[in-house]
């Protein structure tokens, strides 16, 4: 029987696996997976807890509702990428610091 | 006689506005629209003058001698209930100054026309001119007092004009400036009496004050110094107009004008204004004021025949006559003889303008012969002519008719109006004691010394031979009469000094209709003996004077006429009064000025320059708070802003992952805090 806790382990996991890539990664593709992997995580936990809640199901639709979200989010990120290509030719985010202070 | 306002004739008014407004356009067009040398100027301004005098006389047939005086007024101006009123009084006095003015003036424009010729200024000249006949005709018909004075200063005005019409020459810069100054003195005196009369009779209309019976004489409730004193004031302002004793001493001076200038302005009319004036406010004279003017007069007179002894300046020997002369009328006035003073002022015009007339001529010879000869000599002085006579007939004999007149010899103009001012004197002096009897004899002496001057200057200009010889005995001197320009209008003018114009009798001056124009008076009547004594006196001592200036100055085997000497001295500089305002009153008036200025200076500058150092310490108390301490505040302000600003700065890395890892730490920090504290 797989209990809430295991979901809730796996979807820390998952979290903490794209907090580092996010921080770790030189590559704004794979900034943009790692934050994938945390939006996952949240809708996994979404999912678990709608157990909680036979009679509605409100967290599985919420986590449609952030499927499509993220969805949408993935998509706007690789337009902003593209764009930052095309003015930087890299894609790395230490080397786009323009806004620096 | 009523206030006269019963008889006005429009056509007679508007032709004596006619008269006085033609030079007036003269004027506006020569200033406005005639180029600087044009020749047209003097046209312009001798036609204007030439149809004045023509509606003048049109003015005069009609005006003279009739019952009324003609008045005409209009409101001026009204403040509160007080109406002031302007208009025109014509009376025998006032149109036979309307008809002699232009009468004197023509010949002048006329003889200007060519003595003016070669003039750089020959339009601002006749522009000039104009102006002054405009303001002397104007003088003469106005009945307001207010207005009155405004063209005294006018005339004044004018006058000062054309004595610095040279202006480039420093003497008759000064001359015109003495002028000025001494005719104010004399101007402040007439406004002080005009606005007394004022204060006491709430009217400026002169018929209202002096016409007929409303005399000021008849005034009552006034007190008697409210009728002297206006009188004395009165007096002053002709004193200074008529260069009389003591302000006369600018009259002299300014002859640095053009000749035909001192012609016109300063012998004929401008001068005569004065006299003019005592006449129109005669009855403003009581007693006392009258005697002060015969004093006066009869003192100026004597004076100036004695400085006019022993000058040597051709225009100044007539200066000085003219200022005796006109104490001859001056004296004339004090002692009642009304109409004979305005008799002589009429005869005066005319031989005195023509005297200075020929001396211009002369002069102008003179220079061309100094210039020619290149001769270091002053063209002025009468000590390097001689012998003209035969060169210059025409101004010969013109100059003599005018000599005769001004000696008073019978058959000439000046024999009728001078002879009738002595007896009227004597007349007058008879039975106030003796004291009073000094006024006719210093008129009678006057008249012999008249008599020795004029022909001391004939003969030293016309007879003998030219003294130009002695410098040079190579010389020979030429000279002309000059052109028909010269010459009509000193012949003109040389028929005006023969008696027929004023008298067909040449004997008695109690037949010249201008004499019975006046006044009617006692004297018309050849009641006593002095009518009869005083001229046959008077002529048969004329001729040994006359004798004896021929002895002294042709013949030379009189002496007793010294060249040197106390009194010689004396008279060669002008009774020492001009030295003495010179050194006395110029002085006095210079330390006054020079204290003030100190004062100036010291005092008032001193405390203008204490606030303004006040000012600038304040203002340095200012700068020093400003750049301090707002200053000082201000940088302190920003010196934070931007440390501040530097110190923020630090954090915008610009690195994406580093602001998510400060987020992150930061949102541990926060949960860590929730949870243990």
């Amino acid at each position: 029987m797989i209990t809430l806790t295991d979901f809730l382990f796996i979807s820390a996991g998952l979290f903490c696996t794209g907090i580092f890539i996010v921080l770790s990664k030189r590559n704004a593709i794979q900034i943009l997976i790692g934050i994938e992997l945390i939006i996952n995580a949240a809708i996994l936990n979404l999912v678990a807890f709608g157990k909680y809640d036979k009679l509605n199901n409100a967290g599985q639709s919420f986590a449609l509702f952030a499927i499509v979200l993220a969805a949408a989010a993935v998509s706007v990120a690789l337009a902003i990428i593209l764009n930052v290509y095309r003015q930087y030719k890299t894609i790395d985010p230490n080397k786009v610091e323009r806004l620096k202070g | 006689m009523e206030t006269a306002l019963s008889y006005t004739d429009p056509l007679i008014i508007q032709l004596a506005i006619a008269v006085v407004l033609l030079p007036f356009a003269a004027f506006l067009i020569n200033f406005l629209l005639i180029s600087k040398t044009s020749k047209v100027s003097g046209w312009i301004s001798s036609l204007a003058i030439l149809l004045s005098f023509i509606l003048s006389a049109i003015v005069f047939f009609k005006v003279w001698d009739k019952p009324h005086d003609i008045h005409v007024q209009q409101v001026w101006f009204a403040i509160g209930n007080v109406k002031v009123q302007i208009g025109l009084w014509l009376n025998n006095l006032s149109v036979l100054m309307l008809l002699l003015v232009p009468a004197v003036a023509l010949p002048v424009h006329i003889y200007s026309i060519a003595y003016m010729a070669g003039d750089a200024k020959y339009t601002r000249y006749f522009t000039y001119l104009s102006f002054f006949c405009f303001a002397m005709l104007a003088l003469v018909v106005m009945d307001n007092m207010l207005l009155m004075y405004a063209f005294w200063e006018l005339v004044g005005f004018a006058s000062y004009l054309l004595i610095g019409f040279w202006f480039t020459r420093d003497k008759a810069v000064q001359a015109n400036k003495k002028a000025f100054i001494m005719n104010r003195i004399g101007d402040i005196a007439l406004l002080v009496g005009i606005l007394m009369l004022y204060a006491h009779y709430h009217t400026f209309d002169m018929v209202k004050l002096f016409a007929g019976d409303n005399a000021l004489a008849n005034a009552q409730g006034v007190d008697k110094a409210w009728l002297t004193i206006p009188g004395i004031c009165f007096l002053c302002g002709a004193i200074a107009k008529s260069a009389q004793f003591p302000l006369h001493t600018w009259l002299p001076d300014a002859m640095e004008g053009p000749t035909s200038v001192s012609a016109l302005i300063h012998a004929a009319t401008m001068v005569a204004a004065g006299i003019f004036l005592l006449g129109r406010v005669y009855p403003a004279f009581n007693a006392d004021v009258l005697t002060v003017i015969a004093v006066i007069g009869c003192f100026t007179a004597f004076m100036a025949a004695t400085i006019a002894l022993t000058q040597n300046d051709l225009k100044r020997i007539l200066a000085y006559s003219t200022i005796s002369q006109l104490g001859f009328m001056m004296l004339a006035m004090g002692v009642g003889a009304y109409s004979s003073a305005l008799f002589h002022l009429a005869t005066h015009a005319f031989f005195k303008c023509l005297l200075f007339l020929s001396a211009g001529v002369i002069i102008h010879e003179m220079q061309h012969l100094k210039q020619k000869h290149q001769l270091n000599i002053d063209p002025q002085n009468i000590l390097y002519m001689g012998g003209l006579r035969k060169l210059m007939p025409v101004t010969f004999i013109t100059c003599s008719i005018a000599a005769l007149a001004l000696i008073g010899l019978p058959l000439t103009s000046g024999y009728l109006s001078k002879d009738g001012i002595l007896i009227q004197a004597f007349e007058w002096a008879e039975g106030k004691g003796w004291l009073y009897s000094i006024i006719p004899i210093g008129a009678m002496l006057t008249s012999l010394l008249t008599a020795f001057y004029v022909a001391r200057l004939m003969f030293k200009v016309f007879f003998g031979e030219s003294r130009l010889k002695e410098f040079n005995p190579d010389i020979v001197p030429e000279a002309h009469d000059g052109s028909l320009l010269y010459q009509i209008p000193m012949m003109m003018l040389a028929a005006c000094c023969l008696f027929p114009l004023f008298s067909f009798n040449p004997f008695f001056y109690e037949q010249a209709w201008l004499f019975k124009g006046f006044i009617a008076s006692s004297y018309l009547e050849r009641m006593n003996l002095y009518h009869t004594v005083v001229p046959v006196a008077v002529n048969l001592l004329i001729v040994p004077v006359i004798y004896l200036a021929y002895a002294t100055y042709i013949k030379r085997d009189a002496h007793w006429f010294k060249q040197q000497g106390v009194l010689f001295r004396f008279s060669y500089n002008q009774w020492y009064i001009d030295s003495f305002y010179n050194k006395v009153i110029v002085k006095l008036v210079l330390l006054l000025s020079n204290l003030t200025y100190w004062l100036d200076k010291n005092v008032i500058d001193g405390l203008i320059g204490i606030l303004a150092n006040i000012g600038i310490l304040l203002g340095k108390i200012a700068a020093w708070v400003d750049e301090y301490v707002i200053d000082g505040i201000l940088h302190v302000i920003t010196g934070i802003v931007k440390q501040g600003g530097n110190f923020v700065r630090g954090f915008q890395t610009g690195r994406v992952q580093g602001y998510l890892v400060t987020m992150l730490l930061v949102i541990l920090v926060l949960y860590v805090l929730k949870t243990f504290i």
